[in-house]
């Protein structure tokens, strides 16, 4: 341990946040990621010239057809990407294509019927604007999409030529696109050539290996060319490339081994590990050692209550030698308040809890409690969202009805319920279809239909509206065909629902029907990611096809298992953090240092804003304030959003405000005025001397220096110091002080400032700043 | 201390900042004190103990109460100080001040004295004042022994004992929990009740049960009852709150544990008071209980079969429950429906759906039926105003969300009625009662009023907390709401009888097939100090027959002054309190000057003539501004547009009779507007007056009386004659 100075505090700021303070947020990395993978979607860097294409898929002894033919050719050429023709409002210079041409009756009468038929010239093919621009024979801002003279260009010169007709009309549909291999294992740098074959309704196959988009989850793993070549970097783990096809979707898995396959592996505690440790055998990726009790305690005391151990806690852990003593901990954690608190603190987050108003103070708390009292009972998960999503009545007198305040319109009822319950992000099929999944719009509005008859009257609270179920047959508009859209559950039909029954109701039993494919899997991934500090699937809350789980098989197996369990959390909780997987140590191996994907190691992330205030005070031994609450409410159970405004700490580590969904909306990140808040910002010199903490109150007991030190280091790591720390401590605290006029301070008053030196170097140390 | 460090010194200049900031703020809270609302007028807000035991037969109870409140000082006669005089809507109850250690009477506490022929429940207490009597606060008579939580207990150590079916009152301590011990053998089972809101106070309880160190085992916070069998013999903790920990006097609560057997039903609640949209329930001459219970089959789709009338007892439960009944009718009848759930204070939204069966179709398929009626809320009888920052119509909901409404059959057949809470999806809430009643038409109507109040546009609610206070010359409107029972569509003529000496009242009739009326209290020029229960009728008839109903008076329970952060709640009150007289006259008086000022003197016009009233305004304090904006309240005569009366120099005001169409006979109406005048208190034994202050306040003139006689009828030839 280095000397600690009080007046280090200034001088020496070792940056303490760990390896991700320089680099980008996570959140905003990953939001960068997403945003460069849309952009390389939107905008091929190459004019379209797949080999072969002419006799490949457009057989010669049938016509063109403008759909399964000419459209995939423009949407492989990028004219109807967002950025391009299929832009809101208008496409570009007047010219609009729908999205990656998933309305092609509308681009047929856009390319035939607007700009006086120039776009196409059935009696000069060759001059058809639509080929003159694709080949820029002419200025277009686009520049050159089509080759001349490429396959592409004789099928579309070719459909002209034709009469630039709508087709055949007896073609199949299409049923399915399949690609081939679907998962692959490549050595560092090596290419596999993907295969893309479109299967019809009436069986019937076709490759369209050139005309399908391609598109890597994970550009930093693999690379994959327009043609489906994909290549594989020396980094080792498994990313995906999404195939594209006329609405239709594939994923394709590649991995790099980070080793030969393993031979020897812990012994699995349950079926966490059995498929974990699988997946890391697989991929020849070794285990860390399983974590010590300190580690244990400290890091369970964290994600199940939000709190770290006291030191009374930490020694008595330390101190009992029964072999249960892991299991014992883990259900007295899950019995506690803390548990509901913090899980609490969570959810409140994300059903969007705020204050906006002061009229809103009795509703979030009232909110606030219910989400607290359900977790603190243990009510089902199903339960749970049931309430909340069918809930009627005022809020005093039923809290869940306060989701309906903070989310009013449909659209956002039915786009919050689909990410948050689902992990489905629908939003896109609200104008189109969804770029990268099957949602359709009708898929969008059908979903809305389930909120079509949420009756609001005013109350006397400003902004606050009492909920009932509106008499009525349930229905949406799909405001870009006019079609009444009945309940659909994203795919599943729900059939006539009688006027007189709440068809929230009727979406709530389809949540829990066993062949829901999201509702399980959405929450335990997303309790994955609190536990393991990265989810199965990655945004936790972005479950589709095109974004597989890293573990399937564990994946579906936590699903079942909490389907099994009639949704219990506690249950989950536990399965979680009692199984081997959890309680591996932080610290990696040669050869699992660069897994992120496999748990081999424990993830070690930084305290969460509130759970850092809270350990802080609990280390100096001091307490917060919060506006209006009694004195001693820990910040991970203040009951909304307001008091971030009024703590400059809350805000500097992230706390969120309430305003979306997204987990993302923490902030996890770390960053330079984190470093200097706790280095030196008012508040946490405050606690560090605060009458009555706990440097105070050892420098007045009689308890001599090693044992003094031995309580400091319980408090803050839960676990004693080495022989090395306490020499070095002892020697700290033991150390005389001068006064500002140079004069040796008094002995306990020494003593005390040392301690608050000893204190405030240990709150900046990585091992407590994080949870390992 | 100097601030050489950054930090600190960054810190200073904020302090700074914000001290000016603050200045400013309370500067400007200052400026816009300068202009109040409402008058003083005495308000009793809390009571200490709120309640006390019943006494046995034969026996009286005496407990010490100690009484907060505004205005609530006594008067000087004659040079002698008297002391307000506590009172209650029963005349068992009585007080009497507690003397101090000199043997003077105080004015903040008194003895009060319970009779056993006082029935337990809730009763209204007033202060009569020097001002007059004061707004009421509930008093709660019960049949448990009562204690009062005389010290801090906001920690485990501090836990106050909480006896078993013995009453705690107390009041909340802000941002802080009461904790409270109780010692349970394992398997014993409690019943927490805390009257809170059902007893006036603002205190929105949260009831935890915890263990010894206090850690969370069951929490109730929606005010309901907390049911907690004790998992092994230990010492347990109740930790009550405000679900956003408020506290204070304000914030008081009657805490109650009972001590129940496993599997025993839940205990009766403590008293509540009614909220003002009970005062339509129950019709005149219904039985207590129901002639028929609802049976709750294995199959719930199954319809219970009943016939008409129908007088049946029910309940929401479990969640998304649809009860379901069939009969038999035939075609012609006409029935009507009335269900009453919220009314009987549950939180629940009735809807009823009555459909025809069809005729059965072939291959066994599953009948059919066509909707006859839906039936959904009783409408409010007058708009009430939303709690925006402008309050523009009475904060008082007399509507319901319960269902009245008529069913005519069409076809003779079997019938279905489907009733459900449309608050019921997810809410398994045994205490969601209903009483459905299908009946011949027995028209009839059921009154209700209140204190009108101004238009206010600044947040602050307190003016509309009133007691019926009358200051001498000063005129109070009471705002009637009736709902109509059955189809009665006749008019409904509105009286109070046993008025306090020197108080006069007109009822402003409730037109035919109207819903809203007014009655006007007047006091003369100088009453004598007195006070006196009224009771309030309104008078219809239906059928030939007569019908007289009472009219309940309700109130707000307290003066709100942030309406932002605050919501105004009204309730029924047990009785309708008047007193006249008092410290102070009334700043203003506007009157018609000469005829029409009484019904003896009526103004007497021609039916189509024009009618002109002459209109005076007396002034006992300054009035601001050179107009005051006017509105007409009564039948017929609240067509007439608003219009500016000029305060120094009024003119008549002029009626068209014929525009109006008023028919020939007796009628009244009067004059509304706010004024803000310059008001200065009367302070006993203070020869100089303090300096006054700007108050805003409803000014109401005194009836306006007017006989329209019809016109003589024109011959055929004088028809001819008119151009």
């Amino acid at each position: 341990m280095a000397p600690y100075r009080r007046d280090a505090r200034h001088s020496a700021p070792s940056l303490p946040l760990g390896s991700t303070l320089a680099g980008i947020p996570p959140s905003a990395a990953r939001v960068g990621r997403w945003l460069l993978a849309v952009m390389l979607a939107i905008l091929p860097l190459a004019p379209f010239a797949a080999p072969a294409l002419a006799a490949s898929i457009v057989p010669p002894e049938r016509a063109v057809s403008f759909t399964a033919d000419v459209v995939p050719i423009l949407t492989k050429a990028g004219c109807n990407m967002g950025a391009c023709h299929a832009k809101a409002g208008g496409g570009q210079n007047g010219f609009q294509l729908s999205l990656l041409g998933f309305q092609p009756d509308e681009d047929y009468d856009h390319l035939l019927k607007e700009a006086r038929g120039r776009r196409v010239s059935t009696a000069a093919p060759e001059q058809s604007l639509l080929l003159l621009k694709a080949t820029a024979s002419v200025p277009h801002g686009g520049g050159q999409r089509i080759a001349p003279d490429s396959d592409a260009h004789r099928v579309l010169l070719r459909w002209i030529g034709e009469g630039a007709g709508l087709g055949p009309e007896d073609l199949p549909a299409l049923d399915k696109l399949i690609v081939e291999p679907a998962g692959m294992t490549l050595a560092p740098g090596a290419s596999q050539a993907l295969r893309a074959i479109a299967r019809h309704v009436d069986g019937s196959t076709r490759d369209v290996t050139a005309l399908a988009l391609y598109e890597s989850n994970d550009r930093a793993r693999a690379e994959v060319d327009g043609a489906g070549l994909v290549t594989v970097s020396s980094i080792p783990g498994t990313a995906a490339v999404m195939v594209r096809f006329q609405g239709q979707v594939a994923v394709a898995t590649c991995t790099v081994p980070h080793g030969p396959s393993l031979a020897e592996l812990p012994t699995p505690r349950n079926f966490i590990d059995e498929h974990v440790f699988e997946r890391c055998r697989a991929v020849g990726v070794p285990l860390s050692p399983e974590c010590d009790d300190a580690t244990f305690l400290r890091r369970v005391s964290l994600d199940v209550t939000g709190s770290i151990p006291t030191a009374a806690e930490a020694e008595a852990f330390l101190a009992d030698s029964a072999p249960d003593k892991r299991e014992r901990l883990v259900d007295r954690l899950l019995a506690s308040p803390g548990y509901a608190d913090w899980f609490a603190n969570k959810w409140t987050a994300l059903l969007k809890n705020r204050r906006d108003d002061a009229s809103d103070t009795v509703s979030n708390f009232a909110f606030h409690s219910w989400v607290r009292d359900s977790l603190l009972a243990n009510k089902p998960y199903d339960r749970f969202v049931r309430e909340l999503l069918a809930a009627t009545g005022t809020i005093v007198e039923n809290p869940p009805v306060a989701w309906y305040k903070r989310v009013k319109e449909p659209k956002d009822q039915i786009e919050d319920v689909a990410q948050l319950f689902l992990g489905v992000r629908i939003g896109c099929a609200q104008c189109h279809h969804h770029p990268f999944e099957r949602w359709s719009q009708n898929d969008y509005h059908g979903l809305a239909a389930y909120f079509s008859q949420v009756g609001r009257r005013s109350t006397s609270t400003r902004g606050e509206d009492l909920i009932f179920h509106k008499r009525g047959v349930a229905a949406a508009v799909n405001p870009k065909t006019s079609a009444k859209i009945s309940p659909s559950a994203l795919g599943t039909p729900e059939g006539p629902i009688p006027a007189d029954e709440d068809p929230r109701l009727r979406l709530a039993d389809w949540l829990v029907r066993p062949d829901n494919p999201f509702f399980a899997r959405a929450l335990v991934n997303r309790y994955w990611k609190h536990f393991l500090g990265r989810g199965l699937v990655e945004p936790e809350d972005d479950l589709r096809d095109t974004n597989p789980p890293t573990n399937p098989a564990l994946l579906d197996g936590l699903a079942e298992s909490f389907r099994q369990s009639k949704y219990d959390l506690k249950r989950l909780v536990r399965t979680i953090v009692l199984s081997r997987t959890y309680q591996t140590s932080a610290v990696p191996l040669e050869g699992n240092a660069d897994d992120l994907q496999h748990f081999s190691h424990f993830l070690p992330r930084r305290l969460p804003a509130e759970v850092l205030l809270d350990s802080i005070d609990a280390v100096t031994g001091s307490s917060t304030t919060f506006a209006n609450l009694p004195a001693g409410t820990r910040a991970i159970a203040l009951p909304d959003t307001s008091y971030n405004r009024s703590s400059p700490f809350l805000q500097v580590f992230g706390r969120p405000d309430g305003q979306s969904v997204c987990e993302c909306e923490r902030v996890q990140s770390s960053s330079l005025s984190q470093s200097l808040h706790l280095l030196s910002a008012a508040d946490i010199k405050g606690k560090l001397s605060a009458d009555g903490g706990r440097a105070d109150r050892l420098s007045k007991d009689n308890s001599t220096d090693p044992e003094r030190i031995r309580e400091v280091f319980l408090a803050t790591f839960a676990r004693l110091p080495t022989d090395a720390e306490m020499a070095q401590a002892v020697g700290v605290i033991a150390e005389p002080r001068p006064s500002p006029d140079g004069q040796p301070l008094p002995e306990p008053q020494a003593r005390r400032e040392n301690l608050e030196d000893l204190l405030w170097a240990l709150l900046n140390a990585k091992e407590f700043l994080f949870n390992h | 201390m100097s601030h050489s460090n950054p930090v600190r010194r960054f810190a200073s200049r904020w302090c700074g900042v914000w001290s000016f900031a603050l200045l400013l703020a309370a500067v400007s809270v200052a400026d816009l004190r300068a202009q109040s609302v409402c008058l003083p007028l005495p308000r009793l807000l809390t009571l200490v103990p709120a309640g006390a035991q019943k006494p046995r037969e034969g026996g009286t109870t005496t407990v010490e109460v100690k009484v907060t409140g505004e205005a609530l000082d006594g008067w000087d006669a004659g040079g002698e100080t008297v002391l307000p005089r506590l009172l209650f809507s029963h005349p068992g109850l009585t007080a009497t001040p507690v003397l101090s250690a000199e043997g003077k009477g105080e004015k903040d506490r008194f003895l009060v004295s319970i009779a056993s022929d006082v029935p337990p429940g809730l009763h209204d207490a007033r202060m009569m004042t020097g001002l007059g009597v004061s707004s009421p606060r509930v008093f709660t008579v019960g049949l448990h022994p009562e204690t009062l939580r005389t010290a801090a207990n906001t920690t485990s150590a501090t836990a106050f004992p909480l006896g078993l079916g013995m009453v705690c009152n107390a009041q909340a301590t802000a941002q802080a929990a009461d904790y409270y011990r109780l010692e349970l053998q394992q398997g014993q089972r409690v019943v927490v009740d805390c009257a809170a809101r059902g007893i006036e106070s603002k205190l929105r309880p949260v009831l935890i049960l915890a263990d010894a160190t206090g850690a969370d085992l069951v929490a109730e916070r929606r005010g309901g009852l907390l049911d907690f069998t004790a998992p092994a013999t230990a010492t347990y903790l109740v930790k009550l709150h405000d679900l956003s920990f408020q506290g204070g006097p304000e914030c008081y609560y009657r805490l109650l544990a009972h001590d129940l057997p496993a599997g025993a039903p839940l205990p009766e609640r403590q008293a509540a008071v009614a909220p003002v949209l009970a005062f339509s329930w129950p019709p005149p001459g219904l039985p207590a209980k129901a002639a028929v219970e609802e049976i709750e089959g294995s199959d719930p789709s199954a319809a219970q079969q009943v016939t008409l009338p129908l007088d049946l007892g029910g309940r929401f439960f479990p969640a998304a429950d649809v009860d379901s009944f069939e009969f038999e009718a035939t075609a012609g009848e006409v029935w009507w429906i009335e269900v009453a759930s919220e009314r009987l204070a549950a939180p629940t939204n009735p809807a009823i759906v009555v459909e025809r069966r069809l005729p059965a179709p072939s291959g066994g398929a599953p009948a059919t039926f066509e909707d006859v009626a839906e039936l959904s809320d009783i409408a409010a009888p007058i708009k009430p105003s939303t709690n925006h920052y402008a309050y523009d119509g009475p904060p008082y909901e007399a509507g319901s969300a319960d269902c009245l409404g008529r069913l005519e059959i069409k076809e003779t057949g079997t019938h279905r009625l489907q009733i459900r809470d449309l608050f019921g999806g997810t809410r398994d809430e045994p205490e969601a009662i209903y009483r459905l009643l299908i009946r011949k038409a027995q028209p009839d109507f059921a009154l209700v009023c209140w204190p009108l109040h101004m238009e206010l546009r600044n947040g602050d609610r307190a003016a509309l907390s009133k007691p019926l206070a009358l200051r001498g010359g000063g005129t109070v409107s009471l705002e009637v709401a009736a709902i109509r029972r059955d189809g009665f569509d006749g008019p409904i003529e509105l009286a109070v009888s046993g008025l306090p000496e020197g108080v006069g009242a007109t009822g402003l009739r409730i037109p035919a097939g109207a819903t809203r009326g007014q009655i006007l209290l007047t006091a003369a020029e100088s009453p004598p100090r007195n006070l006196a229960s009224v009771s309030i009728t309104g008078r219809g008839t239906a059928d030939g027959e007569a019908l007289e109903r009472p009219c309940r008076l309700a109130g707000q329970c307290w003066p709100i002054r942030d309406g932002w952060s605050e919501i105004p709640f009204p309730r029924l009150l047990a009785d309708a309190t008047i007193s006249a007289g008092g410290s102070e006259p009334s700043p203003l008086t506007l009157r018609t000057t000469g005829a029409g000022a009484t019904a003896a003197m009526a103004l007497e016009a021609v039916e189509g003539s024009t009618v002109s009233v002459p209109l005076e305004l007396v002034q006992r304090a300054g009035v601001q501004g050179a107009t005051l904006q006017m509105r007409v309240i009564g039948p017929g005569f609240d067509q007439i547009p608003g219009f500016e009366f000029d305060v120094a120099a009024p003119k008549a005001l002029a009626i068209d009779l014929a525009k109006l169409k008023i028919p020939p006979g007796d009628h009244a109406f009067a004059l509304v507007t706010s004024a803000v005048t310059k008001y200065a208190p009367v302070v006993a034994g203070q020869a100089t007056p303090p300096a006054p202050t700007d108050i805003a306040e409803i000014l109401v003139s005194t009836p306006i009386h007017v006989r329209v006689t019809p016109a003589l009828p024109v011959s055929p030839a004088a028809k001819e004659a008119t151009p």
